[in-house]
């Protein structure tokens, strides 16, 4: 009896433990018609994980998210697709300064309106169509409205498991400008567009929006419909182009082909990646020290050769711990005086979990260096560490002696003054009389 | 007193005899011939020991000067070193020759062979100090 | 691959849902020279195996499409009859680079569509095709249909090669979200250093050589050194060979500071040493003179 209760709350505390590496306190705002409990498969699997949601609909202002210029809630959702504004403290600016706090938001589009959230989504690169303009896809040949579309999820995403079965999705598709900080996750089918009619007698219709001003076809998989945003602070925004991608409805839906749909696990990794339970990096130590020792110098001599390890921890949201690891194969060391005077691969060191390390001679050119690491990848925490460290020539006591090329300039000097000792020896011992006979002698 | 008359005495009496005999030969390919033997005769001991060791510096000074052209500088203080030692000997043993060369004897007229010496010495000790700090 | 699963795939759907299937007829395509002289001129089959050869295209010439679309009904022996659909693309897609354009496509109340590319007035929604070597990366072009009352259709045309164009603008900061090329310091080279033998024999000759032309010379000169051990001379002898001692081992082995420390030591006992030794000297000298 005692055993299967100890074991009932270890498994709760095991579950409990899973949850973000900043935090697990979520407010969730929520359009005023939006029925909350047509997403409880979604908000289930965040309460599962461990997270403490708070509800509050758009137009409330309590509870606060920022008190005291401290943000309240470690994640922000917003589904309120309906709600062209939001309370006060969901303005754009709120939302920025949210993200510089930290706070990682999660945000729905609106398909239909020019909510605030739309609005911001313009200052993370990305580009609406009109209000109005839904994802429309004809293909395949399916039952369910041209509307709503079945999306194959990329094979390979860092942000998303492996081998998803496609996702329906509803709502607006956007386009981007090239931006290193955005991560596209789902894009739209190529067959796809975004239009605004709902007959085949639109079909001028969609054939002159594309000859409209500068907007072209909103057409194609250039086009996102859910893409993460990877502030550089840290904290992440996901843009949902349509909530229903988190819906019941949606994850129960099955597919043309008879399979289950992936929303349901799709909307975990979103959530997941966009709550930094998972791509969390962090550097834990920075090491440098000259080969063959073990403590780090002050500053280093031109041509010493030294070793820079890098100590790197990946957040394992299961067991709620920052574990060792090796898994980067792509990281990079600058060492730098202005321009980066040297950049080398930094690989993991087999054996050693979460080590990264390389050895290399330090540039025959003194000045102020800096060991940089600065690995930025889409989808990931960046890594980035500036150690600076002087490098100075060798002292006057620290050049290599005895060359064999100078044995005859030794040779001279030594000869010189082994002369001179002779020369004042004899000098010093010699009769004055005799110089002066041999003087008068001559004369 | 007396070492400046005889200094005055030699200064003319020198050359007088050396010119004769080299003049009435009139050997004109013997001229460097003659050059030594009234070298030889008219310099005393002193001078010659002075002489043999400023030719002693000037070739070792040669001898690693050929070597930095033709087969290295590096290191150069190295090379800087010796051949300074060299030089900078050179000059301080040529300014003991002139100083105690009798035939100068009026123009140190303040200095004693001694004193010379003594300065000679002193210089040498620091041009050496300087040449092993050098020589790296 | 995909393509034709979802084409097999909306095959299979289109009995039940939708009243019939698109499809398109009398579809040929021209590539017209800038002076409108027909460089070729092809019919486009609709089974997959025939896709027709790739197709280059000049930077003046001018890509005509002309097809006609209609739907399939489900009763065989039905002629099918032209009509206009939604959605009618044509999709260019760069299978290397993933860059892609849709570029729609006007159709009649008949069915009949036309469809013109002409590279002096290419349209912006063209992917970018810059130069990889020598020659531009395909692009696949597809034509899209899509209705609301028929069965989709997408048929890929043919691979088109485009005149080379300016590349994909790309962030300032992209390169460093990828690896970036290693940079290696280049290092002064190493300073030469001559064969141990050539050193050594050129140390040897500066050893050797002046000694033999002054132990030689010094031979020449007729030397007494009376005065080698007297007790005033020999002090100041071994003390200046002390301080030369000293010196040579400051280069071996001391620290300025040491040397200095025992240079005011020993250079004390020599001024002594010396002073008595050269007040000797002098002495002799002026016996000598005396003498004279």
């Amino acid at each position: 009896m005692l055993l299967r209760r100890a074991a009932a709350l270890l498994a709760l505390v095991l579950t409990a433990c899973a949850r973000s590496s900043t935090g697990d306190s979520v407010l969730v705002v929520l359009d005023p018609s939006l029925d909350k409990d047509a997403y409880s498969t979604f908000w289930a699997g965040l309460t599962d994980k461990g997270y403490n949601l708070t509800f509050r609909t758009a137009k409330e202002a309590q509870p606060e998210i920022i008190q005291d210029e401290v943000a309240q809630f470690s994640h922000v959702v917003v589904f309120a697709p309906e709600s062209k504004n939001l309370a006060q403290d969901l303005t754009p600016q709120a939302l920025v300064s949210l993200l510089d706090k930290g706070t990682n938001l999660l945000l729905a589009l609106s398909p239909s309106k020019q909510t605030t959230i739309n609005t911001l989504a313009s200052e993370f690169s990305l580009v609406l169509p009109p209000p109005g303009t839904p994802l429309i896809s004809h293909f395949p040949a399916r039952d369910a409205p041209a509307t709503v579309v079945p999306v194959s999820p990329p094979a390979a995403h860092p942000v998303l498991s492996s081998g998803l079965p496609p996702v329906w999705f509803s709502g607006v598709p956007f386009a981007y400008t090239p931006n290193p900080l955005l991560i596209p996750i789902l894009s739209a089918p190529a067959e796809s567009f975004a239009a605004d009619t709902s007959s085949d007698s639109g079909a001028d219709a969609v054939f002159e929006s594309a000859d409209r001003a500068g907007e072209g076809l909103w057409a194609g998989s250039s086009l996102s419909l859910v893409a993460g945003f990877q502030a550089t602070t840290g904290a992440r925004v996901t843009f949902v182009g349509g909530v229903e991608t988190f819906s019941d409805e949606f994850a129960q839906k099955e597919l043309p082909q008879g399979k289950s749909s992936g929303n349901k696990q799709f909307a975990e990794d979103v959530a997941g990646w966009t709550f930094q339970e998972t791509n969390a990096l962090r550097i834990d130590k920075v090491e440098h020290h000259r080969v063959n020792e073990t403590e780090p110098r002050e500053m280093y001599t031109t041509n010493d050769n030294v070793v820079f390890t890098l100590h790197v921890s990946k957040f394992n949201p299961i067991k709620d711990t920052w574990e060792p690891y090796s898994g980067i194969k792509d990281m990079q060391l600058e060492f730098t005086m202005l321009d980066p005077h040297i950049r080398t691969s930094l690989p993991p060191i087999p054996g050693k979990a979460g080590e990264y390390s390389v050895a290399f001679r330090v540039p025959d050119r003194h000045g102020v260096f800096k060991f940089v690491v600065n690995h930025k990848r889409k989808g990931w925490t960046h890594l980035e560490s500036t150690t600076v460290v002087p490098v100075v020539p060798p002292r006057h006591d620290e050049y290599p002696r005895f060359l064999s090329a100078a044995w005859p300039y030794y040779i001279g000097a030594m000869s010189t003054s082994a002369a001179f000792v002779l020369f004042v020896a004899l000098w010093l011992s010699g009769d004055d009389r005799e110089g002066r006979k041999k003087g008068l002698k001559t004369e | 007193m007396a070492p400046k008359s005889s200094a005055a005495t030699k200064q003319h009496a020198t050359p007088a005899p050396a010119a004769a005999p080299e003049a009435s030969p009139a050997a004109a390919g013997n001229a460097l011939q003659s050059l030594l033997n009234a070298y030889n005769q008219n310099t005393s001991p002193r001078l010659k020991l002075i002489d043999a060791f400023l030719v002693f510096l000037m070739i070792s000074g040669v001898l690693q000067f050929l070597y930095c052209v033709l087969v290295t500088n590096f290191p150069f203080n190295a090379f800087l070193a010796g051949f300074g030692s060299c030089v900078g000997q050179f000059v301080l043993t040529a300014s003991l020759r002139s100083q105690v060369n009798p035939a100068n004897r009026n123009e140190f007229k303040d200095i004693s062979p001694e004193r010379a010496f003594a300065d000679f010495a002193l210089g040498s000790i620091v041009l050496h100090f300087f040449v092993y700090n050098f020589l790296g | 691959m995909r393509l034709s699963f979802v084409l097999l795939s909306s095959l299979l759907a289109a009995g039940e849902a939708f009243a019939g299937q698109l499809s398109i007829q009398q579809a040929r395509f021209s590539v017209l020279g800038s002076d409108a002289s027909q460089l070729r001129l092809e019919p486009i089959s609709l089974a997959p195996a025939n896709k027709a050869k790739p197709v280059h295209l000049g930077a003046s010439d001018t890509l005509k499409l002309t097809f006609t679309v209609v739907a399939k009904e489900q009763d065989p022996d039905a002629e099918p009859k032209g009509l206009q659909t939604h959605q009618t693309f044509v999709r260019f897609h760069d299978v290397q680079s993933g860059e892609e354009g849709v570029v729609p496509v006007r159709v009649a109340q008949n069915g009949k569509a036309k469809f013109e590319l002409n590279m002096a007035r290419p349209p912006s929604a063209l992917p970018p095709t810059p130069l990889q070597g020598n020659e531009t990366a395909p692009l696949s072009v597809t034509l899209l249909l899509g209705s609301f009352e028929h069965s989709p259709y997408s048929l890929e045309l043919f691979d088109l090669y485009l005149p080379p164009s300016q590349p994909a603008p790309e962030h300032p900061d992209e390169k460093t979200f990828h690896s970036q090329p290693e940079i290696h310091h280049t290092f002064r080279p190493e300073q030469k250093v001559p064969s141990k033998f050539v050193s050594g024999l050129a140390a040897l000759i500066v050893a050797g050589g002046p000694w033999v032309v002054l132990l030689g010379l010094l031979s020449q000169v007729p030397l007494s050194t009376p005065h080698l051990l007297s007790p005033s001379v020999l002090p100041f002898t071994i003390s200046l060979t002390a301080l030369e001692a000293l010196l040579f081992y400051y280069w071996v082995d001391l620290k300025l500071g040491q040397v200095l420390a025992y240079g005011a030591v020993l250079g004390l006992v020599t001024t002594i040493t010396g002073r008595q030794a050269l007040q000797k000297r002098g002495e002799w000298r002026l016996q000598g003179a005396q003498k004279k």
